[in-house]
């Protein structure tokens, strides 16, 4: 009976200093900031360790889940050809990782991007709503807050959150995420805000009478000193049109050129152009063909 | 005693959180995100009791409200997952249930904690709850905390068995 009280009593005190966390951070003004501080130092920190083990395994467990049902007959045959080509794969898999790297140089090189590489270890789950993820650049490595990622096929997000050792992006496709776009061929402009699902983005048209065609390009317009984003990196195509007579803006559906749920290797822009691209970047990869072949 | 109950605590919980971020969010699993941390307080809270399940649940939730990449509001998880650890433990002190019956608690209590998060998302006016994938979620994080608590239940009450021996004299 003793013990019963105490949980109780317990519970009621737990449950008031939840209460009280929730209503500190939504009123904001950073009384919960060392909460999220103490957050990305100790266990950004242990993320990133375990990322270090995780990360190969996780690269490994996705290319043998690609091999394929090819085998399934022969099952002493498939065993051992999984095991032989999980070798081989994780070779070809350590070449795409490559490949991605070698397409964020080729994008990042074309224009005056100065950027840094850095690898996705830990993902937001999926029951919380937010798309969001930690890499493995802090401000030691000169990452600010609100500075754009981007990866070999476009961009991915901006970060919100710097770490000592860690960062975290939030992508384009969340819900609270908006980017000013410009459709490369018409320079139309308008605001890409995220759905909250990692195929689609929606786009404000901020002229009503202009002209979109499906498969547009869209690049973001970029913000005053390429903060958050910078000018000219891709984000998506158009893929269908939402003209709604008499309103005010029109709005397309994008595609993003980014894959959302297979985000391994980034770069986050430290510094811009120091004037807007002239030319628009097309990155090399089609954003409907398989994102794993990036770069090939 | 409860040092040590203290100590292995922890140390499930923090690494319940590191991985449930960096190696089950990334996988991309259809639906909702393993709740491996739901499990493990769950699983604590049926072998310690309701008062170990509450504070578990407070430090597992708190320890996700502030892991990176978290994004939401401080104190949510940490709320929900309190309640989970003590009903648990009230419902684990009350009989001498079967070991499988923690995997089924943690089954019923993933979805109403995926449920509750949506809930008290858009009552604070989170822009970014979907209200047509909260019932996928719920099915989805079901089945995995169904799956991860029949896996870890016997294997976790052992480890505590042997950490805590103390605490199974009756």
């Amino acid at each position: 009976m003793r013990d019963t009280r105490r949980s109780r009593i317990v519970l009621a005190i737990l449950v008031l200093i939840s209460i009280t966390l929730i209503v500190f951070d939504l009123r904001g003004g950073g009384i919960t900031r060392p909460l999220r501080s103490v957050g990305e130092a100790v266990l950004g920190t242990s993320e990133r360790a375990m990322a270090s083990v995780v990360v190969p395994v996780r690269n490994f467990f996705s290319s043998v889940g690609s091999i394929g049902d090819t085998d399934q007959r022969i099952l002493e045959l498939e065993q051992e050809n999984a095991r032989l080509r999980a070798e081989l794969d994780t070779v070809a898999n350590d070449r795409a990782r490559a490949d991605d790297l070698d397409a964020l140089l080729d994008l990042v090189s074309t224009n005056d991007y100065s950027t840094v590489p850095a690898q996705v270890i830990a993902v937001g789950p999926a029951q919380g709503f937010a798309w969001t993820v930690t890499i493995d650049v802090g401000s030691r490595d000169g990452v600010e807050r609100d500075m754009s990622v981007i990866s070999g096929a476009g961009l991915v997000g901006r970060t919100i959150d710097v770490g000592p050792t860690t960062s975290t992006v939030l992508l384009i496709v969340d819900a609270t995420s908006s980017v000013g776009g410009r459709l490369s061929g018409s320079s139309q402009i308008g605001i890409v805000s995220g759905t909250g699902r990692q195929d689609s983005l929606t786009m404000q048209l901020l002229d009503p009478l202009a002209l979109v065609d499906v498969g547009d390009v869209v690049v973001s317009f970029g913000s005053e000193g390429g903060r958050p984003y910078a000018p000219g990196i891709p984000i998506g195509i158009v893929a269908e049109m939402r003209g709604t007579e008499g309103q005010l803006t029109r709005s397309a559906i994008l595609e993003p050129y980014a894959d959302m749920s297979r985000l391994d290797i980034v770069g986050v822009v430290l510094r811009a152009p120091e004037s807007a691209p002239r030319s628009t970047l097309t990155p090399s990869v089609a954003p409907t063909a398989d994102p794993t072949e990036g770069g090939q | 005693m409860v040092g040590r109950r203290i100590l292995i605590s922890a140390i499930l919980l923090l690494v319940a959180v590191l991985i449930e971020v960096t190696v089950l969010a990334p996988l991309d699993l259809p639906g909702a995100t393993p709740s491996l941390v739901l499990v493990v307080i769950v699983i604590l809270a049926g072998q310690f009791g309701a008062t170990t399940g509450a504070v578990a649940g407070f430090a597992g939730g708190l320890l996700l409200d502030i892991a990176p990449p978290a994004a939401g509001t401080i104190g949510v998880s940490a709320l929900l997952l309190t309640v989970v650890g003590y009903a648990t433990g009230r419902f684990a002190e009350s009989d001498d249930r079967p070991w499988w019956s923690l995997a089924i608690v943690a089954a019923i209590a993933a979805p109403l904690v995926v449920l509750a998060g949506a809930i008290v998302g858009g009552l604070l006016g989170d822009p970014r709850v979907r209200w047509d994938e909260v019932l996928g979620l719920m099915l989805t994080s079901a089945g995995y905390a169904l799956a991860l608590g029949l896996v870890l239940a016997l294997p976790l009450r052992r480890l505590c068995r042997w950490v805590v021996p103390e605490a199974y004299s009756r």
